[in-house]
């Protein structure tokens, strides 16, 4: 009898089949017609996508939540030196000392619930949760338009900040909600260029806000998609389901060969090994010593690490840490334009040999009987970075420097490097957002931006325990100026500490990649038109992108 | 009786010991959830007020203050109240939501796929068992290589034929996300769009699972087949398809059973590759995110659903097993 059973289900199963393959081969493929459907995008959200739009759940919100549903006062082009684009705000101007901070905002702008945007809800945004700024004193609207903001210490550098990445909220909203942190948002009212249509764990989509002060968007739509690997993203690209992404793919000719999708590659943030790098901080190891580092520095093949782990897509460093040639007119010596990009050994053996160093049975260099041994470490997973890690061990050890690349779990990779706990970590630093490298030395070189080994920086992420009076000196005297020629000064005086001391030894410049229909969509940033950086995770410039958008006319 | 009792009592304390270590677990792991929370509000150099350190430092390090013992006696007040906390990393969505949400697309097509790949293979072994010696013995290595296949290397193989080059089935997901923004409909297409969209994925998990069931199938089909009740069989001159069901087959999937309802068990863990690959939303990926992201809550919730339908599982095929057999009451 259970014979019979099984010649029911036999059929049965191949049925199925059958039936998947007729129901695979009608199901509506993606409409051709760009005018009415919407622009899709990944924004690199993973499923399940919380149900989540508080502008400071920094790490929970959704992408679009920054930029297209709230925004900031002005839009920093960080690919550019130009002076930032007005978005909420018209103009701003500080005091002579930097203190007081005067903003002007657009007039008659209107929140997507139809109240109104003035200067009061300006103020508010400012003094609210995590926007607050420890050192402001007062943030008063003085009329409908008119925000003064006053401040214990001169905030010149802080514009970008205070400016760019502040995020406006309404305040007849937000000043009834008293757990922050807790708050989903899930009916976002913003006065960004979308609105919240619908959400799911697998995809939300915006409308356009008819209420936004510049129109109507053409893009009528825009869905965010959850994706979980860059594999499916890159297929969704070239079957013509994804309109944009950003996301490194070493073989970007497979997406882009089809003649519908451009790409374009910006390098920005610098990848470094960080060194815990002073002794009186807590550090220990051979790093701290300057020469071990000064031989690590011309051991590595920076050609090699770009060409075999980052797929020839990552740009050249600077030991100066300013990007160029952004950031050109604030490089104070040519000669720190870039890092070497072919090894010397000889170059690392004499520096090392200098230092009382000297290389035992086996070639590796060590001191007083104690060899070097360095340990390096990236996250789990990070390929590229795991693969540089691996590289930069078997240059190091051509050198006679003994360098063990090892990977840990993401969670223990923060902690540690946070907590200063290591010797070298591959790391990835924050390009500053302005044309103007002060935010990189004030974050990663400046001695109020560390801490003591066992701690973590609370004013900073100087996570290489760096501390140099010089470079000290100098932060604080580009900080407290808007004078070009001092600020210069200032800057060619750190960038020859830094570059002799390298906390942080250069490697690469990490590529961003980003791809986009050129077909159905056109307004796109181009090479003689970098509006914006066409990066749909980027904060607010995925935003200034999607303004630009048009469907195009078939 | 005393059986029974004994294994009750056995399950309890392997309950008992598997909350335990569920709680103990990921407290072992390093890393500190508080200082990579701050580390990402501090990203980009804003810097944070007390209040906020302080809001953070309660939410994610609550329990850093008191005892281990305190804090395990907490949990277990939690559980038996059936609360299982919020999530860390997707602060404040309670645990007990997001497992909701996840659980059932996992169980229908880790636990259709579980069964096909079941079927498929018992079927397929009684058959190769019985026509031992011919040519169909070749399924045999041909299913255990699909078997040894990576299944990363699988699925991106047959997503490349079928999804791209093809395009006869979907990329990613668990429906259509293009059609259907808003969500699930209550609609006969969209449960079309869903079968279409699990047929890839579920194809995988049989594929790479159905040579294990066919082997072992196929050898305990063939030592079967030599038992004298099968000589008798065919000696009463019985119907060959006959002998090959009810005497042969019957008998030879019992130990199959056995890895089965073990097999049933491991759905709710999810098939962690499967549900990355395809961007299914599912249990595995909820485990992955919740240790990278130390997110405390949600592992243990994780952990605890799935051991406990292990130990369900596991219970429901010890007391068949007593049942079928009664050797097995007598020494257990």
């Amino acid at each position: 009898m259970l014979d019979n059973r099984w010649r029911k289900t036999l059929p049965l199963v191949a049925g199925a089949a059958a039936l998947a393959f007729a129901l695979g081969g009608c199901a509506p493929a993606g409409n051709s017609s760009s005018e009415d459907r919407p622009l899709r995008i990944w924004s690199g959200s993973m499923t399940p996508i919380a149900n989540n739009f508080n502008p400071f759940a920094v790490d929970t919100a959704t992408h679009m939540t920054y930029g297209a549903i709230y925004e900031p006062l002005f839009f920093f082009n960080q690919l550019s030196a130009d002076e930032p684009v007005g978005l909420i705000g018209e103009s701003y101007e500080f005091n002579e000392d930097g203190t007081v901070l005067t903003i002007r905002i657009k007039p008659d702008l209107k929140w997507s619930d139809d109240k109104d945007l003035t200067a009061a809800d300006v103020a508010f945004s400012l003094g609210y949760a995590s926007n607050l700024d420890p050192d402001m004193v007062s943030a008063e609207a003085t009329d409908a338009t008119t925000v003064v903001v006053t401040y214990k210490t001169p905030k010149f550098t802080s514009t970008s900040m205070i400016l760019g990445s502040t995020w406006i909220i309404p305040e007849h909203i937000w000043a009834d909600i008293t757990d922050v942190l807790a708050e989903t948002n899930p009916n976002p009212i913003g006065s960004g260029p979308y609105k919240l249509k619908a959400f799911t764990e697998a995809a939300y989509t915006l409308e356009a806000n008819p209420l936004f002060r510049e129109g109507e968007p053409d893009v009528k739509e825009v869905q965010d998609i959850g994706i979980d690997s860059n594999q499916s993203s890159e297929d969704l690209l070239k079957t013509g389901k994804l309109d944009w992404v950003g996301q490194f793919v070493a073989n970007p000719d497979g997406i882009t060969s089809n003649g519908h999708i451009s790409t374009m590659n910006q390098q920005q943030d610098p990848t470094v090994i960080t060194t815990c790098a002073d002794v009186s901080l807590g550090c220990e190891g051979a790093q701290t010593d300057l020469a071990v580092r000064q031989a690590l520095n011309l051991a590595i093949d920076r050609g090699a690490i770009t060409d075999k782990a980052f797929a020839g897509l990552a740009g050249v460093s600077s030991p100066s840490f300013a990007l160029l040639p952004r950031d050109e007119k604030w490089l104070g010596d040519p000669e720190l334009a870039e890092s070497p990009q072919q090894p010397d050994s000889a170059a690392a053996a004499e520096i090392l040999e200098a230092a009382g160093y000297a290389k035992d049975d086996d070639g590796f260099y060590g001191k007083d009987g104690t060899p070097i041994e360095l340990d390096l470490f990236s996250p789990d997973g990070w390929t590229d970075y795991n693969d540089a890690a691996k590289l930069i061990s078997a240059q190091a050890a051509k050198a006679g420097i003994r360098v063990t690349a090892r990977t840990v779990s993401e969670a223990e990779y923060w902690s540690q490097v946070a907590n200063g706990q290591f010797q070298l970590a591959l790391y990835g630093l924050t390009q500053s957002l302005v044309a103007d490298p002060y935010s990189n030395y004030d974050q990663y070189f400046a001695t109020p931006a560390t801490a003591e080994v066992g701690q973590t920086p609370e004013k900073g992420q100087n996570y290489a325990r760096y501390t140099n009076p010089v470079v000290d000196a100098a932060v604080v005297q580009a900080g407290s100026t808007l004078d070009e020629a001092t600020k210069k000064a200032a800057y060619a005086a750190i960038q020859t500490e830094i570059a002799r001391d390298l906390p942080y030894i250069p490697v690469v410049l990490n590529a961003s990649q980003s791809f986009f229909n050129t077909s159905d969509f056109t307004g796109w940033p181009t090479t003689d038109d970098m509006y914006a950086a066409p990066l749909p995770y980027l904060s607010t410039a995925s935003a200034v992108v999607l303004t630009h958008l048009r469907p195009s006319k078939k | 009786m005393k059986f029974w009792i004994r294994r009750i009592v056995f399950y309890l304390v392997t309950l008992w010991a598997a909350i335990s270590l569920n709680f103990l677990l990921p407290r072992i792991l390093p890393g500190d959830p508080v200082a990579i929370m701050l580390g990402k509000l501090r990203r980009g150099g804003r810097q944070l007020s007390q209040e906020t350190v302080d809001a953070v430092t309660a939410l994610l390090g609550g329990d850093k203050g008191s005892s281990l013992w305190e804090q395990y006696l907490a949990y277990w007040g939690r559980m038996l109240n059936g609360d299982l906390g919020v999530s860390s990393t997707r602060y404040p969505t309670p645990v007990g939501e997001l497992i909701g949400q996840a659980l059932p697309w996992t169980v229908t097509l880790v636990g259709a796929a579980t069964i096909i790949s079941f079927v498929l293979g018992i079927i397929g072994g009684a058959w190769v068992g019985w026509f031992r010696g011919t040519w169909v013995d070749q399924f045999v290595p041909v299913t255990t290589f699909l078997q040894s296949v990576p299944y990363f290397w699988l699925a991106l193989v047959l997503v490349a034929v079928f999804s791209v080059q093809l395009g006869m089935l979907p990329i990613i997901g668990a429906y259509d996300v293009f059609e259907y923004p808003a969500g699930p409909e209550w609609r006969p297409a969209f449960f079309g769009s869903v079968f279409v969209h699990a047929l890839l994925p579920a194809a995988t998990i049989v594929i790479s699972s159905v040579g294990g069931w066919l082997l072992g199938m196929r050898n305990m089909m063939v030592q079967t087949m030599a038992e004298d009740y099968v000589l008798t069989a065919e000696a009463k001159g019985l119907r060959p398809s006959r002998i090959r069901s009810a005497y042969a087959a019957r008998n030879a999937s019992i130990p199959s059973l056995a890895g089965f309802g073990i097999a049933l068990g491991f759905v709710v863990a999810g098939s962690i590759v499967t549900e990355q690959v395809f961007s299914y939303p599912g249990i595995g990926k909820l485990m992955i995110q919740a240790v990278q992201g130390l997110d405390y809550a949600l592992m243990q919730g994780v952990f605890l659903v799935i051991t406990l339908t292990v130990l369900a599982a596991n219970f429901l095929i010890d007391l068949l097993y007593g049942f079928i057999d009664p050797r097995v009451r007598r020494n257990g």
